[in-house]
Parts: C-alpha cells; structure tokens; sequence
C-alpha cells in the first residue's frame, strides 16, 4: 500500500525519439488507476518506467514519498504482471509464486506458507506443482496474478495482462482482479488499450496521447467532460460524432441546416467554426423532423440485442455518423431516420486544437 | 509423406541391413583380432570367429606398458578423458558466460567483440599451430594437461550457438526475473541454465567427440607417455619399423578407444537429439 507521485516524468531514447513529456501524477494509496491510450500513446513506457525496467530521463519518482528513480525494480519494493505472463517455464507454479520470496531469502516454510495462501485466495491450490506448458490461458494469467500478490507489494503494475484472453474470459478475469485489488488495497496501475476494460476497472482514468496526459478523472468525469476532442473520441463506445457546424449568436448550424441551442458559457464567439461531439446514444430518434433534428438516411444497421447501433449519413455529408437506438425498434438499411441530438449532452471543442469549448463551470 | 506398402517396407529393411552389415564388418573384425594371439594373426587369412585369447590381450594393454609406448593404456584411456571433458565442459562454460555477455548486457564494442569471437571460426587450431604451440611452450605448458585442454577451449561455435538461444528467450522472462529481485547472476543460474539444458548436453557431446578425436595438437603437444592420448598413440602401436605390429593389441586399443564416446552418445542421445531438433520453451 503506498502513495505513488509523478514529478514531470520523460523519456527520451539515445536515439533522440522522445516517448515521455513531462508526466505529471499523483496516485492516492490503494487506488487502482488505468492508463489508456492507443499504441504508441506512452503509457507502457510510463509503467516501465514506474517498474524501473525503463531509466528516467527527467523527472521524479516518488513511492511513498522515497525517491526512487535509481533503484532496481526488486528494490522499489512493485509487482508486474506482464502481457504474456512471463512465467518460468521450466519451474513449477509454486516455484514460479515463489522464486521473489526465495531471493528475498525468505524462509522455504513460510515461503510454502505464503504460496499456499495465495494459491487459495485465487483459486490455484490443485496446480501448484504444474508447470506453466501444462496450464491454460486463464490459468496462466492467475499464476502470473499469484507471483505478484504474494509478495505483498506497495504497488501492483499490470501491463495489458488480459490482452491474450478470449473475450469472455476476459470479462470474467476483470472482475477477479478488480475483487482481489479492492479486497487488498493495493495501488494499481493498468495500462490497457481497451477502453472498456479502462472504464469498468478505475478508480481514476489516465488517457494519454502522444507522449502527453490529455486528462485525468473519474470514468464518468471522463464520459461526461472530456477535455478534448481525443478523450472524447476515446472514451465510450462506440465513439462520439464529430460534426462541423458554426456558431452564430447563440445557435449554432450544422451544414445540413439543422439549428441547435448553444448551452450557457461555451467559451466560443458568434461567427466561429465549432466541431459539435454528439454521443450515439445522445441521439435520440424521433417520428417528424423539424430544425432541431438530423435527417440521416441508414447505411448499415448492427444488431446488438438490447441496442442497435444505425450507422447513418447525414444528408449531404461524406461521413458516417453512429446512433444507438432501442433494440426493440425496427430499422433497415435504407432507412429515413430522423435524429434529435439532445442539447443537455452537446460537446463542443475547438475545430483547430481539439481542445473542449464548454462552459468553465461545467468542467469541475 | 509415409507410404505404407508392404512391398516398400520389406525393400527398406533389406536395404538398412545390409548397410547395417557393411559398417559393423570393420568392427566385427577388430573384436574378433582383439581375441587371438599375434602368430594366429599372420597366417594370410584373416579370422572371422573369436579366437583363444578371451579378454586376456586387454587385460594385457590394460594392466602392462604396452611395447613403444612405455605406458599401458588405461593411462592413456584416462588422459584422453581428461582432456575431452575438459574440452568440452570448458567450450561449454566459455561459451555461456560470453553468449550471456554479448546477449544480456549493453557495454561498448559489444558488436565488435561479437563479431571478433566469430572470426576465429575461420582460424581452427592447424592454421595457428605455430603460434599456439609457441605460447603453450613459453607458459611451460608442454606435457601437462592444461596444454592439452587450454589452446583447444574458446569456441565460436559454442557461443554462437547460446546465442542464438538466448535471443529466442522472450525479454519479458528477465524483465520478470528482474522484477523477482533476480540479479544477473541469479537469471543465469535459475532462468537461463535450466532453459537451455538440451543445449548444454548437445553440445556436451559434439564437444566430447571433438576432443577426444584431437589428433594433431596432442601430438605436437606431448612428449611424455604419461600425457599421451589413446588416439595419438594408436598411431603409434602401428609404427613399427623392425617389429611385426601387434594387432591384437591395436585392435583391442582401438575398441576400449571407441568405448567412451560411445558411451557418451548413447546416454547423452535423447537430449542431444532434442538439443538440435527443437528449442523446448
């Protein structure tokens, strides 16, 4: 159980690339925080570098206010479960448990002691004396889950762990290590690139872009508020619409000529060009279209039992836009749709920088 | 692609037989004149059932200095197993410390130094016998079985080999191991040793075989009996300018020289096989 606290942490590799801008974060004491972003986005970089397998080009690391940007990753006292699990593969799964407590020179008995323990808190009692080759994907995974929680770590580091599991699984594995995270109270730090998995396992959510942090907040802050164009686009799924429109005295238009209600306090004068972020289920279908609506004809409907996503084109627009729609209605492709965006849910962010535009009191 | 005809099978076995008869006919003969005395040896026909002798003309070799050797060849047995494990256990560890080297670490030249010990593949020992065998004899290792073992022990093959292992050990098993509080040493020890055991015991075997067939620098090398190999030395029995060669004692020489590396291939054979076929992770 500790305190992580990142001080304008980068990187930067000999060869000049820069992964890492200036990391700023401080993570509270058995907090579980999910790093997300795309591929290239930093955040594995960033968690190696919280494990100490990666050096610290500037910048501080702190666990529980000690120092630790020059220590060994044994030494920072940290847990890493990695993406392919990196068991030993010629040791046994309570070798494979144990192997951190045994070069710590704990005693052999409670060293069984300590494995036993764990192996009951997560259900690998029977496999002790298997060897990884003979364990399956979920099982791998637990194993790799038991060799970090045995060694009662300050922190634990997941990097992807349940990227190679079959989707069921993984829904199923996701829960068990936010239980078993919960009921131990150790701060956690999960990258992941999935923003389900992101969503359902934070405390907080991290999403990074580029090298940077583009927001930090609850789940819900980051659905509700995001800060940008990006976050917008990456949280909630499927992701949000983006359609151009300008502002003129408080209303704003769309090219198709459909006029919105601008909310109080966007930050944006009358004659600039917005970029208008509309949630597919923020748009509601409705019988007759007059100016408040979009009027979409469908391209392609995708059935998904309780929802249906309507992948639908504006009228005279290239692109798509996504609705989610109650299951139970009836649609085809072909389809005259009429939209009603709901003006209580409306984003809007600087067309040029990407940078949200809604009004300063909403974004606590 | 297996056919399974009767026909073919039966055509294959005659065939491995025979080639079986071809290659054991060399061996038969030498257990069969191991077992006869000299004069039966010379009598124009060459013998084809087992003679009179028994095991006595090996309990001879074995228990007495043989005639122009001035040593009898249990010696020579032993001296030929030093030098061969020695060769090979030292190829071995050699080998690993400096695959681990180049594979695992990050210093300055690491190419270069890589690169260095596989150019030596190009200069086995006869090309640099002069120069070896000049400074074997300035460290006074002439007649001693660190001259027979030392000059034969850097191996750019070995070490290619590991590394070519190493690279293929996933970097997230380190990272774990470093994770676990492993140090190097440790991740060599407990990591990276038991992985690579089919590796270490296949080329335990071509290594043994390698040193315990060493002809020339063992020769060039010993001048005392007592440090002879039975190799070198069978060469010598045949040597014979005055004297009828005693075949007898050859070919017995000749079979206890087979023996060990026989040995070591037969018990060493599944993790040799297995060692070359496929890299078990």
């Amino acid at each position: 159980m500790a305190t992580l606290s990142l001080d304008a942490l980068s990187k930067t590799y000999p060869n000049g690339v820069t992964a890492l801008h200036g990391v700023d974060l401080t993570i509270d004491d058995g907090e579980l925080i999910v790093v997300v972003g795309p591929s290239g986005c930093g955040k594995s970089t960033l968690l190696r570098m919280l494990a100490g397998l990666e050096s610290i080009s500037s910048g501080e690391l702190a666990i529980d206010g000690r120092r630790v940007n020059d220590l060994e990753p044994a030494e920072r006292d940290i847990a890493m479960v990695f993406q392919n699990y990196a068991l030993y593969p010629h040791m046994s799964v309570a070798d494979n448990m144990g192997y951190a407590l045994k070069n710590q020179g704990v005693p052999r008995a409670e060293r069984r002691r300590k494995v036993e323990e764990t192996a009951r808190l997560i259900g690998l009692e029977d496999l002790l004396d298997r060897r990884p080759k003979q364990l399956s994907g979920g099982q791998r995974q637990r194993v790799a889950m038991g060799r970090a929680i045995v060694r009662e770590p300050k922190v634990f580091l997941f990097d992807e762990p349940l990227s190679n599991l079959d989707a069921k699984l993984r829904v199923q594995m996701r829960i068990e290590i936010r239980r078993l995270q919960k009921r131990l109270g150790v701060t956690a730090v999960y990258v992941t690139h999935d923003q389900v998995e992101a969503m359902t396992l934070a405390d907080r959510l991290v999403v990074m872009n580029g090298g940077h942090i583009e927001q930090v907040g609850t789940p819900m802050h980051l659905y509700d508020q995001p800060a940008s164009r990006f976050v917008a686009s990456f949280i909630g799924s499927p992701s949000m619409n983006f359609i151009e429109a300008r502002h003129a005295d408080g209303v704003l238009t769309l090219p198709c000529g459909t006029h919105l209600p601008l909310r109080d306090g966007a930050s944006t004068e009358s004659g600039d060009a917005v970029c208008l972020g509309v949630r597919p289920e923020h748009l509601v279908q409705v019988g007759q279209g007059d100016d408040t609506t979009l009027t979409t004809q469908v391209e392609l409907v995708e059935p998904l039992g309780a929802d249906t996503l309507a992948h639908v084109r504006l009228d005279g627009q290239a692109e798509l836009l996504v609705a989610r729609l109650n299951g139970a209605q009836q649609i085809a492709e072909g389809d005259r749709l009429y939209l009603r965006p709901d003006p209580e849910r409306l984003h809007l962010f600087d067309p040029q920088e990407g940078h949200s535009l809604a009004a300063p009191e909403t974004v606590s | 692609m297996r056919y399974r005809r009767p026909g073919l099978d039966a055509i294959s076995h005659i065939l491995l037989i025979l080639a079986l008869l071809a290659f054991s006919l060399p061996v038969w003969l030498a257990i069969i004149a191991a077992t006869h005395d000299q004069s039966s040896l010379y009598t124009g026909t060459a013998p084809l059932w087992f003679g009179d002798q028994g095991l006595d003309n090996f309990r001879a070799i074995l228990s007495e200095p043989v005639a122009r050797l001035g040593t009898d060849v249990a010696r020579l047995l032993f001296n030929s197993t030093v030098m061969a494990l020695g060769i090979a256990c030292g190829k071995i560890f050699i080998a690993i410390l400096a695959a681990y080297a180049i594979v695992f670490f990050r210093f300055p030249l690491r190419r270069l130094c890589f690169w260095l010990i596989f150019i030596t593949l190009m200069l086995p020992v006869e090309v640099r016998i002069m120069p070896t065998y000049k400074i074997a004899a300035d460290l006074n290792l002439l007649n001693s079985y660190a001259g027979l073992i030392l000059p034969l022990i850097a191996s750019a093959t070995a070490t290619f080999l590991f590394r070519q292992f190493y690279m293929t050990v996933p970097p997230e098993l380190l990272e774990a191991a470093r994770v676990d509080g492993a140090g190097p040493w440790r991740f060599l020890r407990d990591i990276l040793l038991p992985l690579s055991k089919t590796n270490i015991a296949a080329l335990f075997v071509i290594m043994f075989l390698y040193g315990w067939n060493q002809y020339l620098w063992p020769l060039l090398i010993t001048t005392e009996s007592d440090y002879m190999t039975i190799v070198v030395s069978l060469k010598r029995m045949l040597s014979s300018a005055d004297n009828l060669v005693p075949w007898q004692a050859v070919m017995a020489t000749a079979l206890l020289a087979m023996l060990p590396p026989v040995a070591v291939i037969v018990l060493m054979q599944r993790y040799f096989v297995k060692g070359l076929v496929d890299a078990e992770k």
